[in-house]
């Protein structure tokens, strides 16, 4: 790969062949990481940041599709799901983003900032016990993005930050997955899960990993270097103005 | 599902991942548990349906067929096939316009239903490992050869365990 420009897209798996092939002049920039470790506001203070540099930016978050985002917490409020249709109803709103808020505003040349991308799925299939794999192929849809920003916490650090925050929600402690009555507990041992595989993710897939035990203006400062030290060299490329995403030979 | 249907809003990915949902839920909750009560599932659509109508609105066939790799394959499927000619009859007849999904309308293919429909369904005809059933020919003569593969299947079935249960039939559709 090391003839292609820093910015050429991918497709994870197959695509969307139904679309036309048009050029991806954007950047898409990911922030992963754990429940509660930060993400919304490291995001706000980038756009911010991005909008006075003179970047035209678009954000997007998990879950927040208009068409599925209502459906998604009926069905958690019922308790009904199972890891395959809970994967699947992820999929479906990560696909209504994608085709209606990402790829238009990556077609039109913005940054787009998504809190969140396939990388959650994968994570929390994995650790619910769906075939990783079948996750694979279920986001082979998705768009392989620009750069990857993880915020690493451990679960020592986690636990108070979210305790003295929003506090711990029936979903972010694992208690779907009965692995403890309680909800401490529950959460601790789900988190420990989580950040285990997200640790194991960033080594598969090369993300920059940030430490997010330090202040919220420090996490800033380093986001901010890595997206400056990207944005420079995709700028400098041969090919500027970007490229329609190749697509695997079928 | 009907939320994004009636205001057209479903893209070809997004419309295959809701049915798969729809699809997961009942075969989670209808279609598994009887299959390991031991009893027979008769299933009236499978996930052949979801191949046929998805790659024909343009999805990438392997990614609709990973996207089902949770369901089991069939100890037997049929494919009841008619001509296209006789399946619009039957359509049309029953109501007074084809739904507008039904008919592959958000594919802009034509802008005149009953052509878009034509079109569609016409490229609805990747068969994959089906008895094929001609549906034109009359009802007692397809019935007759859908329980003679029936019974052919069933032969080792063991009815005892099946009497033993609730009952011993399920249905899904």
């Amino acid at each position: 790969m090391a003839t292609e420009p820093p910015h050429a897209k991918r497709w994870h798996g197959h695509g969307l062949p139904y679309l036309d092939e048009k050029p991806l002049p954007g950047h898409l920039i990911v922030i992963e990481g754990t429940d509660g470790v930060g993400r919304s506001t490291q995001v706000e203070l980038l756009r911010g940041w991005l909008e006075l540099e003179g970047y035209a930016v678009s954000n997007t978050g998990w879950t927040r599709s208009p068409l599925l985002s209502a459906t998604i917490a009926d069905a958690k409020a019922g308790h009904q799901l199972t890891p395959i249709t809970f994967s699947l109803l992820y999929a479906a709103d990560f696909a209504d983003r994608l085709e209606h808020e990402i790829l238009p505003a990556l077609q039109a040349g913005f940054v787009v900032i998504a809190d969140r991308y396939m990388y959650t799925a994968f994570v929390r299939n994995a650790v619910m016990g769906a075939d990783p794999d079948w996750t694979h192929e279920v986001f082979g849809m998705a768009l392989i993005p620009d750069l990857v920003l993880y915020l690493e916490i451990d679960v020592d650090t986690l636990v108070p930050r979210v305790v003295r925050g929003k506090g711990m929600d029936y979903w972010e402690s694992g208690m779907h997955l009965a692995l403890s009555s309680d909800i401490f507990d529950s959460f601790q041992n789900y988190q420990r899960r989580v950040i285990a595989e997200y640790d194991r993710l960033a080594r598969e897939f090369g993300f920059i990993t940030i430490d997010a035990r330090e202040s919220i203006n420090k996490i800033q400062t380093e986001l901010r270097a890595h997206v400056s030290e990207y944005l420079r060299r995709a700028q400098s490329g041969p090919h500027p103005e970007g490229d329609a995403p190749s697509r695997p030979k079928t | 599902m009907r939320r994004g249907k009636r205001r057209n809003l479903l893209t070809p990915s997004t419309f295959s991942l809701l049915h798969a949902v729809d699809f997961a839920d009942r075969f989670i909750y209808q279609i598994l548990p009887p299959l390991r009560a031991g009893m027979i599932v008769l299933a009236d659509r499978y996930v052949y349906t979801a191949f046929a109508r998805d790659v024909a609105r343009g999805v990438h066939p392997d990614w609709v067929r990973g996207v089902y790799r949770f369901a089991p394959r069939p100890d037997l499927t049929f494919f009841f096939r008619v001509p296209i000619e006789v399946s619009l009859e039957r359509l049309l007849a029953g109501r007074a316009k084809l739904k507008y999904y039904e008919a592959g309308m958000d594919l802009g293919l034509s802008t005149d239903l009953v052509e878009s429909f034509r079109l569609f369904q016409g490229r609805v005809l990747e068969i994959f490992d089906l008895r094929v059933i001609e549906a034109s020919h009359d009802i007692a003569g397809q019935q007759k050869i859908v329980r003679r593969m029936t019974g052919e299947i069933l032969r080792e079935y063991d009815h005892q365990r099946a009497h033993n249960g609730h009952g011993n039939r399920a249905s899904a559709r």
